[in-house]
């Protein structure tokens, strides 16, 4: 850490904590039947402003501190979990309050594994819980940043937040509603298991998260909303970001384009496949529904059916697209947690090492980002993919840095070769289907392409197709990658918003256009 | 578990303790907890059954003020977990102190306004539910799903997924305004989907309560697993224009993505909505009502006030087609009224993942939405002179695609519906085959029939339940999609 901390709770609270965690996980390693158990505790100081149309609209440094247990226990052994939110106050009561928390998950455990072990005749595929088996590490984490959250003036903050707001208002008339919040801090984390791993992560974060409305006479109102963000300090704000722009200026661009399109045609639409060139934060939301989420081990093993839905990609255990062609030679997608990034980590929340997973190589399907339950039953390697939003809540398979790989292009070039198609730019909103098998995602810009020119722009339109004839008629993949913080991806039941980085190069396919309902 | 008593006299004494600072001050405390048993049973793959026996609970106390310093007004927040004792009231004033600021839209902390309806409406045994017992309760919802199947002499290609939830609230309030109220609640909910993988079907079942008794798991599983059953053997249809059904689950799913969120005043508050400027208009078939009320007897999403301290209630939004309201809490409701329009807040809750939460300010929640039909019918009349047509049962991933104000939508339909010929259900519809483009102000001003039965209905991570009907809609939109 380049700086101290003024206040009295900080990351280095976390300090005295850490033998405390290792006591109570020795206790867990006690109670009847365990198998095994772990322990994950947080802390994260964060200071955050917003505001409205040149108007402060809130400002506060909050510390938020939480732990959450996952025990193994019983005859037919079956998950115990449990999680909470603590206080200043509980850091004087740790031991106590984690036993209580492992006596709880124990509990669950013992109750969950006799049901399991009831119904096994009318559930024949009830399973006792089997981790894949990793290399235990001891390890210490520190967070990466130039300029450290923790010595940045909360006034600051809301001074920034204020001043951008009131430009984006300045921009144009058209400009009926500018928000945004600004927030940077840094977060710790414990995490012990009763097989002896011991690993100690920090990171730091800073975001800008922008919403602006603008509307024309009486036109419907142009919308849009955008996130700035790295897992580092506050230079984000300066401009070292993948915009490579300031919050201010980021902000004020996207406030121009938003009021650009307030005068533009809506896009028609298309009943049959056109040429699509689509750009590389267009490609950040199609990488991360078409590809992220169906690579996700849990959700292809059905885990998720009940909330976002299946996998194309895995029918059965025996049955799926491992091994086979999914997209043109040109495709290939990884999932990265060692860049940098929103999906940025050195360990997953069950002590697993991050390292790049292959997911579609030249076309070919690949594999699956899992965690050690799932890993077990695909037969896989454990590749430390699971991650919690917050310690109380319980790890689940997350995408990390997910991404369409660089090809070779200049993306000049895979505009300029187009006789007749559309030039699809930023991601809005995405529909998927329910295996994720086809796709309508909206853009914040479509241009009409005509002799390799952009000819006009189109506002209220985006794409739709099955995602393997997308993938399979990819026709040209450029050679300007780039990754993307995405904020909001909801998964889990109660569900957990995680930050994953998304991205990849200009890519060139076909898809049917949908623009404006009429 | 932390009393009720207990968060009352946490408001109560620090109120005491730190008006003598001569600040306006609202100190809200709550508790909550939620258990959470999350199915996953996969007959041809390895699975747990209950995947996740789990919990989180939080309390805490949070303080709004209002600080007047030499004729300049500013308001501060802060808050403070896992401590109910004065110093935490302090603390979290202190951090409100030196998070104050000037925001020109703000005119005043939360007065009392009327009489709360609902009183002792939780379920003390619920509250009490041993931990074991609500894990029992996840494994009932899965013996009611795969003993529906086994009667059928199904046992392959089995999915059975969802949860059961025991959500405990409680919060106490009270303010230098005179706000001094307090609140319990209980809600119960199962949520259960199936498949049967090799026939592509998905069925849902649902239950829901706000107490133990008459709360039904294992009727939830089952439900599912038969409306799973129902659909076996579903076709494909032409893309093109129907006449359409949306049953509870789709009309649920409209009105918390696109309806619900357009008639807030935080989405008018941003322009950000097809509603904009259309106040006391027509803006739907005169055949349709829609409220918010929080105070129904029995419904899950009712409470005794909202998280400002307010009495709930029935607020009216759309009343036989006129757009006559939106959903407000205190601050934009002052912000936004004038002469011609007020709003009543009594949608002002500090929800978080968990429930009701001190660590947050009060923003705009729904709590039962209700909607209604002018003339209601019972559903074989709502069937009734449909020659060819198609009754949608659930759809998913409904997204306002080209922003909240252009109202255009679309979503799949992933289970439980059916072809319509001849005014009768007919052959299953081939889950994730139709996509629905199309604009929620087409589908609203398009309503044919609303049926008279309604059921709450809950779809994933809305806070709100809609008190659902069935309802007929001409003119929609559905395309072919996954033909690869």
């Amino acid at each position: 850490m380049n700086k101290r901390h003024k206040s009295a709770l900080g990351i280095e609270t976390l300090d005295e904590a850490g033998e405390t965690v290792k006591e109570s996980i020795d206790y867990a390693n006690t109670l009847s039947g365990c198998k095994y158990a772990d322990i994950r505790l947080g802390l994260a100081e964060c200071k955050s402003a917003s505001s409205e149309n040149g108007t402060p609209k809130g400002m506060e440094e909050e510390v938020k501190i939480s732990f959450g247990v996952r025990l193994v226990a019983g005859d037919m052994p079956a998950w115990g979990y449990y999680g909470q939110p603590l206080g200043k106050a509980d850091l004087r009561r740790l031991s106590k309050t984690f036993r209580m928390g492992i006596n709880k998950a124990h509990q669950r455990a013992l109750a969950n594994s006799r049901n399991k072990a009831a119904m096994k005749e009318l559930a024949p595929s009830l399973s006792p819980v089997r981790l894949a088996p990793i290399e235990v590490r001891q390890d210490v984490i520190p967070a990466v940043y130039e300029e450290d959250p923790r010595g940045v003036p909360l006034k600051e903050v809301l001074a920034l937040a204020v001043k951008i707001t009131k430009e984006m208002r300045a921009v144009s008339p058209c400009v009926k509603f500018a928000m945004i919040s600004l927030g940077t801090g840094i977060s710790r984390e414990l995490f012990q298991s009763t097989e002896g791993a011991k690993i100690d992560q920090s990171t730091a974060l800073t975001y800008a998260h922008l919403y602006v409305v603008a509307q024309k006479g009486n036109t419907i109102p142009e919308t849009f909303i955008d996130h700035l963000g790295e897992q580092r300090g506050w230079e984000i704000t300066r401009g070292k970001n993948v915009y490579g722009k300031s919050a201010l200026d980021f902000a004020l661009e996207r406030t121009r384009d938003t009021v650009e399109l307030t005068g533009a045609d809506f896009l028609p639409s298309t009943d049959e496949p056109v040429v699509v060139v689509t750009d590389p934060n267009f490609n950040a939301l199609l990488v991360h529904e078409i590809i992220g989420h169906p690579t996700e081990a849990d959700r292809a093993l059905k885990m998720e059916t009940s909330y976002a839905g299946r996998s194309w990609l895995l029918r059965g255990l025996t049955d799926n697209e491992l091994g086979k062609r999914i997209g043109s030679e040109l495709l290939t997608a990884f999932s990265d947690p060692g860049m940098e990034g929103y999906g940025y980590y050195k360990y997953d929340s069950e002590g697993v090492p991050a390292k790049r997973v292959i997911l579609i190589d030249k076309g070919i399907f690949k594999g699956f980002m899992n965690g050690r339950e799932s890993a077990n039953i695909m037969g896989m390697e454990p590749n430390g993919s699971m991650r919690a939003t917050e310690c109380q809540y319980m790890p689940l398979v997350r995408m990390t840095n997910t991404v369409i790989a660089a090809g070779d292009r200049n993306p000049e070039d895979i505009i300029a070769e187009v006789k007749d198609g559309y030039y699809v730019v930023n991601n809005r909103i995405p529909s998927i289907s329910e295996s994720r098998e086809n796709f309508r995602i909206s853009a914040q810009k479509v241009y009409r392409i005509k002799d390799g020119k952009l000819v006009k722009l189109y506002r209220g339109g985006g794409i739709s197709a099955d995602s393997r004839d997308f993938f399979m008629n990819i026709a040209a993949v450029g050679n300007d990658f780039k990754l993307f913080p995405i904020p909001n991806c909801g998964k889990g039941q109660p569900m957990q918003v995680m930050k994953v980085g998304n991205g990849g190069p200009t890519i060139r396919s076909k898809a049917r256009l949908t623009g404006e309902y009429k | 578990m932390i009393g009720i008593d207990e968060l009352r006299n946490c408001v109560g004494k620090g109120l005491e303790a730190t008006k003598k600072d001569g600040v306006e001050l609202e100190v809200f405390a709550s508790w909550n907890e939620l258990v959470t048993m999350r199915l996953n049973y996969t007959s041809d793959i390895p699975s747990m059954g209950v995947q996740e026996p789990k919990s989180t609970q939080s309390f805490g106390v949070g303080v709004q003020a209002v600080f007047k310093d030499k004729g300049k007004v500013t308001i501060g927040f802060g808050s403070e977990s896992n401590n109910l004792g004065p110093r935490a009231v302090r603390e979290a004033l202190r951090k409100a102190r030196r998070y104050r600021f000037f925001d020109p839209d703000f005119r005043s902390l939360p007065s009392p306004a009327g009489t709360p309806t609902l009183s002792n409406y939780h379920d003390p045994a619920a509250m009490e539910a041993k931990d074991t017992d609500i894990v029992d309760l996840g494994w009932k919802a899965l013996r009611g799903a795969l003993t529906a199947f086994k009667e059928k002499g199904i046992s392959k290609s089995i999915i059975v997924g969802g949860d059961v939830c025991v959500l405990k609230e409680k919060v106490a309030i009270k303010s230098t305004m005179g706000i001094d109220e307090f609140d319990e609640s209980t809600i119960l909910t199962a949520t259960i989907t199936t498949m049967v993988e090799n026939e592509s079907v998905k069925g849902t079942g649902w239950s829901t309560s706000t107490h133990l008794q008459g709360f039904d798991p294992e009727a939830a599983g089952r439900e599912a697993a038969e409306s799973a059953m129902r659909t076996i053997g579903g076709k494909r249809i032409p893309p093109g224009v129907y006449e359409v059904i949306f049953s509870r689950q789709p009309v649920t799913d409209l009105i918390s993505h696109i309806i619900a969120p357009s008639l807030s005043l935080s989405f008018l508050n941003a322009s950000n909505t097809p509603f904009l400027g259309k106040l006391g208009k027509k803006v739907c078939s005169s055949n349709l009502s829609i409220y918010d009320h929080g105070a129904l007897p029995g419904q899950i999403a009712s409470k005794r006030i909202t998280c400002e301290g307010l009495p709930t209630g029935r607020t009216d939004l759309v009343s036989n087609g006129l757009l006559v309201g939106f959903l407000s809490n205190h601050y934009l409701g002052q912000k936004l009224s004038n002469p011609v329009a007020t709003f009543e807040p009594r949608n002002g809750f500090r929800l978080h993942a968990l429930g009701r939460d001190h660590n947050v300010q009060a923003s705009i929640s729904p709590t039962n939405i209700v909607v209604e039909g002018r003339e209601e019918v019972p559903k074989e009349k709502l069937l009734s002179g449909i020659k060819e047509g198609v009754y949608i049962g659930r759809i998913w991933y409904t997204y306002p695609i080209n922003g909240m104000a252009a109202g255009d939508f679309t979503s799949t339909v992933i289970a439980d519906s059916f072809l319509i010929r001849d005014g009768e259900i007919s052959t299953p519809l081939k889950p994730n085959t139709v996509r629905i483009n199309s604009n929620i102000n087409h589908i609203i001003n398009n309503v044919h029939s609303v049926t008279k039965e309604k059921k709450a209905t809950l779809v994933w991570a809305a806070e709100e339940a809609v008190i659902a009907p069935e309802i007929r809609v001409a003119g929609v939109r559905l395309d072919s999609i996954a033909t690869s």
